[in-house]
């Protein structure tokens, strides 16, 4: 194997020797990685004398690969035929099926638009952003090899609008530092951001590599070329000349000390060769409305080669860490976005093994999925007793609050509102969040979003369940859900037997339909039918994914 | 479980609420004044301290509030008046506070490192510039994290029309701001027009269901979407807390006949129900065009509040543990521009102090003839927030986890302006 750039650093040594084990862990039996998955992690639960929580019921594994996949929660007909289904491998089946459901792509795309942007991002013009969420929904239909999604996503060809990934940059405009930090983090897991004002305390960082790595960035310039249908388009330019501005440690500055330029530098590798500028060289000034001319030397070019190859020690490892955190609620190094040495993994030999296991697939995340989600590991119930939300050795199933997007349209297929409206022509620009209010839903519900978030109960949202606007989901016309239950002919069982796996996605228990029976029998139906309702829409059973 | 000391694991969640202090296991304390960490919690929680900040949306003009310049070249057409301290004159908009200055310790030495609005407010919210990896906590979080109570029936932490949106950063949803506008309203979805009777039926069925789900799981998560819903439903019973109009009457004179005397009235009634942080804001500041004209019609309105509240305060005994912080984002400039307006200034600038056991009658720091540098004794927001945190009883150099990194509560380097504190 070779890591040309960054041969000197004793960890990289460190990290080979793990990853050659890991190499003997997958190929010893050639066994399926779901496997060794398995092993490694029931190796712990004896060590650590754990007894695992049982294996799913086929209804919470139901709604939580659905949701996992698709962000979305089964409808009455899915649930009903799944359950019902008796052939041995239906969940291996529904698996398949969902990973090649349109609706993939669109959550993962989701997903990945909260990584690169979060809900607010910095920057102007990126609260418009469609460009690249279209782009980021395309790469996962496609299944594009992670390692080539994000070398074109950093390259940033075209336009914001047309083709999307020069959005990641419009962020950090002029802020080389602010693009270093994130860059680093996101597909390399290594955080710089203390190494920006000192040296690292317990990490080996320098500000001279926190400096280094900001280098490559130092030449980039958005551009604004046109409007496309009232969106302003930006491409990505780069300059011959531009420096990073060094100026020591934070507590020796003083105001006007001008910093020393920096040369580019790999982490824990050596400097950049760069061709050097003609003597007395000028930025041609930019044409207004133009794209840039391509740079004669792009040191953002050598950088994102750099960053997704294969033997970089970092970018593989982020990704297999990433993936498995955001099915299994946290990382092998918690949080994903940590790979620093004095965060060490939980189960080390394991990340290894899926590290390298991807590297040989060609970064194929849709097969990494197939693997985890077929994995015993992931599919345990997540009724345990450590009452841990994200248990550290993946004793029990995780518990994750449901994000914006996934309320929303899950409310949908929940009440009917879907079913009922199918006929009706369609809005010109449909809001995901229909009939429900975009901005209301995103501030109450849009943090934590990515499916590893920590949660606490917020007021806000329970002041929005209580009094808000979930009341305009429930229709009453024919395929709605109140539609459904009101029509006479429906036993009271019956009744009590379709809110629960309509909206539940699992039949009632005893103890609910003993409860609820007399409610459902009531004279003014409709009024009590509506309390259990909007209970089952607002419980936490339909808030988290569990 | 074995136990593990994985840095990652201090800034659980649950270590942070099993914690009073809120630093988990291996957190780095420093003591301050020998107490142990666990006392120094209780201590801090004994106390039960206030704290109100008021805060000049905009930035408001040291030249026109506490420190004129009168003479000088761009002094501006105000004149100064005097105040209950001898030699110590502040602004002729301020009439009612000038006679309370006694209470009031000005820091005339402002030196910050935020010259725009977002970043300013940010600044005067958090302590810390921004930057994309570390969300930090406004302070108003941080006091609602150490002077909070649990199950209230009032949120710890409330902004009546605040300002800032860093919220409660990396210290989760438990201590974000629950918002009140400007005319003092409950924000959207917090009135309820159900009967009573269809709201206790609900609430049944749903408790029938949390009930279940909490048995077979454990769940933590669980747990704290069914406290936030108690306290949703406690908060309907709070509701007449923000309920000002049967006190206004007699209050009128006192606060002023004003929007910012409301808010202040409001903040005041907030504190006697036990509220640690209220922010009230006013805005309007940023006076880049006809400072003057905008002075004269902002500063008498809050000045009349600002005084009427310390007053009140006082009568009801609360003002002893109450602190007061007045502030804008950021300063103005000293030259006035071509629009008679002054602009963006951080590198001298006023901010003031009051209550909860701060030495007033002080004007600490100076700034020079004509108001472009700190003469002596700058103050950095570092050591804003310090000298807030230590008057409020919190150890400025308690250190909270973000991920792996210990982040102190005032950043690292801030000092403790003790000659501010009694």
């Amino acid at each position: 194997m070779n890591f040309s750039p960054c041969s000197r650093s004793p960890s990289i040594w460190l990290l080979l020797v793990g990853v050659l084990n890991a190499a003997l862990l997958v190929h010893a039996e050639d066994r399926p990685l779901r496997d060794v998955i398995d092993s490694e992690i029931s190796a712990v639960w004896q060590r650590e004398k754990l007894t695992p929580a049982a294996p799913s019921s086929d209804a919470e594994f139901l709604r939580r690969i659905y949701l996992d996949l698709a962000g979305i929660i089964p409808t009455y007909d899915e649930a009903t035929a799944f359950l019902k289904d008796q052939s041995p491998d239906k969940r291996q089946q529904l698996i398949d099926c969902l990973l090649d459901h349109p609706r993939y792509a669109q959550h993962q795309a989701d997903l990945w638009d909260l990584i690169l942007f979060g809900r607010n991002p910095p920057g102007f013009g990126t609260d418009k952003r469609e460009g690249i969420q279209n782009w980021l929904k395309e790469q996962f239909a496609a299944n594009r090899p992670y390692d080539e999604m994000i070398r074109d996503l950093l390259r940033a060809e075209g336009n914001s609008v047309e083709q999307g990934p020069p959005m990641y940059y419009v962020q950090f405009r002029n802020q080389p530092e602010d693009l270093n930090e994130k860059v680093t983090q996101t597909f390399l897991g290594v955080q710089l951001q203390c190494a920006r004002c000192h040296d690292h305390p317990f990490d080996d960082w320098k500000q001279t590599d926190f400096f280094g790595m900001a280098a490559f960035f130092a030449r980039l310039t958005v551009v604004e070329v046109g409007k496309k249908d009232n969106i302003a388009m930006y491409v990505i330019g780069e300059k011959n000349s531009g420096d990073v501005l060094f100026t020591g440690p934070a507590k020796d500055q003083t105001p006007g000390k001008k910093g020393e330029p920096i040369k580019p530098k790999f982490l824990l590798g050596g400097g950049l060769d760069e061709p050097a500028l003609p003597e007395g060289y000028k930025e041609p000034k930019l044409e207004e409305k133009k794209p840039p001319p391509p740079p004669t030397f792009s040191r953002k070019d050598k950088l994102v080669e750099w960053i997704a190859r294969a033997d970089n020690p970092y970018f593989a490892r982020a990704i297999a860490n990433r993936m498995w955190g955001q099915y299994l609620g946290r990382g092998i190094v918690h949080p994903v976005d940590n790979l620093s040495p004095a965060n060490e993994p939980s189960h080390p030999a394991l990340l290894d093994a899926i590290t390298i296991w991807l590297v040989e697939k060609k970064f194929d995340l849709k097969a990494l999925t197939r693997e985890l989600l077929n994995s015993n590991t992931y599919q345990l119930s997540s009724r345990g007793t450590s009452g841990e939300a994200q248990p550290m050795w993946f004793q029990h199933a995780r518990v994750r609050p449901l994000s914006a997007e996934e309320l929303g349209e899950s409310w949908r297929i929940a009440t009917g509102y879907d079913e009922a409206t199918k006929d009706k022509p369609p809005e010109k620009t449909p809001s995901r969040f229909r009939p429900l209010n975009r901005d209301y839903v995103v501030r109450f519900f849009g943090q934590p979003n990515n499916g590893t978030g920590d949660f606490q109960g917020g007021l806000a949202e329970h002041l929005y369940f209580n009094n808000g606007e979930l009341g305009s989901l429930l229709l009453r016309t024919p395929g709605s859900l109140l539609g459904t239950i009101i029509n006479k002919e429906m036993s009271g069982d019956e009744r009590i037997e379709r809110l629960f796996l309509q909206i539940l996605s699992r039949p009632p228990t005893t103890a609910e339909r003993e409860k609820f029976i007399e409610m459902v029998n009531k004279k003014d139906v409709e009024d009590r039918v509506n309390d259990l309702v909007w209970a089952l829409l607002t419980c936490s059973e339909f808030r988290f994914n569990h | 479980m074995a136990v593990r000391c994985n840095p990652g694991e201090h800034f659980s969640r649950r270590a942070l609420m099993q914690s009073a202090l809120g630093v988990g296991a291996g957190g780095v304390v420093m003591n301050w004044g020998g107490l142990t960490q666990t006392s120094l919690a209780d201590e801090v929680r004994k106390q039960k301290k206030h704290c109100i900040y008021l805060f000049m949306n905009g930035g408001a003009s040291q030249f026109e509030t506490f420190d004129m310049k009168v003479g000088a070249r761009t002094g501006g057409p105000f004149r100064e008046i005097s105040t209950n301290i001898p030699g110590s004159r502040v602004c002729e908009l301020m009439p009612k506070l000038s006679q309370q200055m006694d209470q009031v310790a000005v820091i005339r030495s402002m030196k910050t490192s935020q010259v725009d609005h977002p970043g300013g407010i940010y600044l005067m919210h958090t302590g810390y510039q921004p930057t994309p990896n570390v969300r930090f906590p406004e302070f108003g979080s941080i006091v609602a994290k150490y002077h909070g109570t649990e199950q209230t029936d009032l949120p710890n932490f409330i902004k009546i029309f605040g300002h800032g949106d860093a919220g409660s950063g990396f210290l989760g949803p438990r201590y974000q701001p629950f918002g009140i506008g400007p005319d003092g309203s409950l924000p959207t979805f917090s009135g309820s027009n159900m009967a009573a009777e269809k709201e206790l039926r609900r609430h049944e069925v749903r408790a029938f269901l949390e009930d279940q789900f909490a048995a077979a799981h454990q769940s933590e998560l669980a747990r704290l979407h069914r406290e936030s819903y108690e306290a949703a439903r406690r908060l309907g019973a709070a509701r007449k807390t923000f309920n000002i109009d049967d006190e206004w009457e007699k209050n009128r004179e006192l606060y002023g006949d004003s929007a910012m005397g409301r808010r202040c009235l409001l903040a005041r009634r907030l504190v006697e129900a036990g509220v640690p942080f209220i922010e009230v804001g006013q805005s309007g500041y940023d006076t880049h065009g006809d400072n003057f004209t905008g002075h004269r019609g902002l500063v008498p309105s809050m000045e009349h509040a600002w005084a009427g509240l310390m007053t009140d305060l006082k009568q009801r005994g609360l003002f002893d543990k109450t602190l007061i912080v007045w502030a804008g984002e950021i300063g103005r400039t000293p030259s006035i521009n071509n629009r008679a307006g002054r602009d963006h200034y951080v590198r001298c600038w006023s901010a003031a102090l009051a209550g909860c056991g701060i030495k007033g009658g002080q004007m600490y720091g100076e700034s020079d003839t004509e108001g472009v540098e700190v003469k002596s004794n700058p103050v950095t927001e570092g050591d804003f927030f310090a000298t807030i945190y230590q008057a409020l009883s919190i150890d400025p150099k308690i250190e909270n986890y973000t991920g792996v990194r210990p982040i102190p509560l005032a950043p690292f380097g801030s000092k403790v302006v003790s000659d501010l504190l009694g």
